[in-house]
């Protein structure tokens, strides 16, 4: 599912990620563990194509993401689910509006389209506020329509980065378990996240991430890869 | 037709939210757009004028004073002949007196003291449709002017070649402007739309997040900037037929120019139809310009 080759990434004379090498099967679930400012957050950039590396390779379902024209960048995002910190919703449109934009981009049909949004705002527990505007919601419900919005059109792959970063334990725990669940529909999972509550929880392969090092892989066999 | 319809209700919204800037783009897109159209307006009657002052052409052939029957005959008959003559009337000596008595009723009598008729045979020759240039009208009254017995050719040369040579300067000045405002409209409309744009940008990231091609995002906005540009021309069209309408009664009032006001023409529907596709093409362009940067870049 994802490869990646001795991925380096600088900004400037700051080396952000460095010599990363490890790989993730279709239907694994694994955490990218580590404090602020590991490469966390960079390295899901760069497997998403909002970054390209300064050395390495990366394949992401068979496709080398870094040597992807930027044209075609689009479409592989078409493939995954992004889950931000920051929720990342339009607050002046409505639940409906925000989690239906992936199948509108993607030419789905109406109706179809009305089917899976229902789908996946009850999956994320949020169904009823399908008419409330997106700013109008508090920060666990923004951050369940985001994770709708990200599953809406069936992504193989599901990135998060710090999806329980703005929340309490408790809205943390919920996201967890969205999670947990999404992965166990047969989804694969990379969660970012420095939270140590919600690494017990998703109970899946961790990757520590110390000074854009991989220092630590829970899977021997990945990490030897 | 989902995709379609959230396109084209983006770019309605866009126009919505953004109204003071959009009315700004508008106002300034109408008014270069009406400076052009005054341009293409004064070109337009020109050529116009031009156009009906060489319809109108007609060469005269004055004869040499004592020139023979025969020859009249003879010069009446050549001159039919020209492919460059539709008719060829005569005006006898008798003819032209009067007309001279009737035109100069002061001077008729300095005419009588002089004994015999000293004014000449002459033909008038109403030039044919496809001879009508500047260049044919001379070449056909050099040929005739070599006919024996004719004496001077007279048309209105000079002053056609004058509002010939008026009429190209238009022609470039309009080109020139036109290109001068292109540019500016193209700029103003940019200008609108980078700051849609900037005010758009978490919404641009938030659709690149989720895999919104650069034409996906661009769209709207290039729909924004015809339907300001088709807007603004539709302004400056009304703008144009006001101020004409306006001008055509002052000189209708006034009395000044007898007739002009019957001369002077509006756009045709074409044209008029023209201005605004050229305000939406100026549009288009100004917002292609602007979001080009966004089209290209990787960032997500």
């Amino acid at each position: 599912m994802i490869r990646l080759f001795h991925v380096s990434k600088f900004y400037g004379r700051c080396s952000a990620l460095h010599d990363v090498t490890f790989h993730i099967d279709k239907g694994e679930k694994v955490i990218l563990a580590g404090p602020s400012g590991a490469g966390k957050t960079t390295l899901l950039r760069v497997i998403f194509g909002a970054e390209v590396p300064d050395e390495g390779q990366i394949l992401v379902q068979n496709r080398n993401v870094a040597r992807l024209r930027g044209v075609d960048i689009p479409y592989l995002r078409r493939t995954m689910g992004f889950v931000p910190q920051n929720f990342q919703l339009l607050p002046q449109k409505t639940v409906y509006d925000n989690v239906v934009l992936p199948l509108i981009i993607q030419g789905v049909k109406r109706r179809e389209a009305r089917k899976r949004v229902g789908a996946s705002l009850k999956a994320v527990g949020v169904e009823h506020k399908q008419a409330v505007r997106a700013g109008a919601l508090s920060a666990g419900e923004q951050q369940r329509v985001c994770i709708a919005r990200a599953i809406v059109n069936r992504p193989v792959l599901l990135l998060a980065d710090e999806p329980t970063g703005n929340l309490d334990e408790a809205l943390a725990d919920e996201i967890a378990a969205l999670l947990r669940t999404i992965h166990a529909q047969g989804t694969t999972v990379l969660l970012a996240t420095h939270n140590q509550r919600v690494m017990a929880q998703m109970q899946g392969r961790v990757l520590h991430l110390r000074a854009g090092r991989i220092v630590s892989d829970s899977d021997a066999r990945a990490g030897a890869a | 037709m989902m995709r379609a319809w959230y396109l084209v209700r983006e770019a309605l919204t866009n126009l919505r939210v953004y109204r003071g800037s959009v009315a700004i783009g508008i106002v300034t897109t109408a008014f270069a757009l009406a400076c052009f159209g005054v341009f293409l307006l004064l070109y337009l009657n020109l050529h116009n004028l031009a156009g009906s002052l060489q319809r109108g052409i007609d060469v005269v052939v004055y004869l040499n004073p004592d020139a023979p029957e025969q020859t009249v005959a003879e010069v009446r008959r050549r001159l039919r002949e020209e492919p460059a003559a539709v008719t060829v009337s005569v005006v006898s000596k008798a003819q032209a007196l009067r007309e001279f008595r009737d035109a100069f009723p002061d001077d008729a009598l300095f005419l009588g003291e002089m004994g015999d008729n000293p004014l000449p045979v002459s033909f008038v020759v109403t030039v044919s449709p496809g001879f009508q240039t500047p260049e044919s009208v001379s070449a056909f009254a050099e040929r005739v002017e070599g006919f024996p017995g004719v004496a001077h050719v007279r048309y209105h040369q000079d002053w056609i070649d004058t509002l010939a040579l008026v009429v190209s300067y238009f022609e470039f000045g309009a080109v020139v402007i036109g290109v001068i405002l292109a540019v500016a409209t193209v700029t103003i409309v940019g200008n609108t739309v980078h700051l849609s744009l900037q005010a758009r940008r978490e919404e641009i990231e938030i659709l690149r997040l989720i895999g919104a091609t650069g034409r996906f995002i661009a769209v709207p906005h290039v729909i924004e900037g015809a339907m300001l540009g088709a807007v603004g021309g539709g302004l400056a069209l009304a703008l144009l037929k006001g101020a004409f309408e306006f001008l055509r009664f002052e000189l209708y009032a006034s009395g000044w120019f007898d007739g002009l006001e019957r001369i002077l023409t509006f756009f045709p529907d074409p044209v008029s139809l023209l201005l605004v596709l050229a305000g939406m093409a100026l549009g288009c362009g100004g917002s292609v310009f602007s979001i080009m940067g966004l089209i290209k870049t990787r960032q997500g």
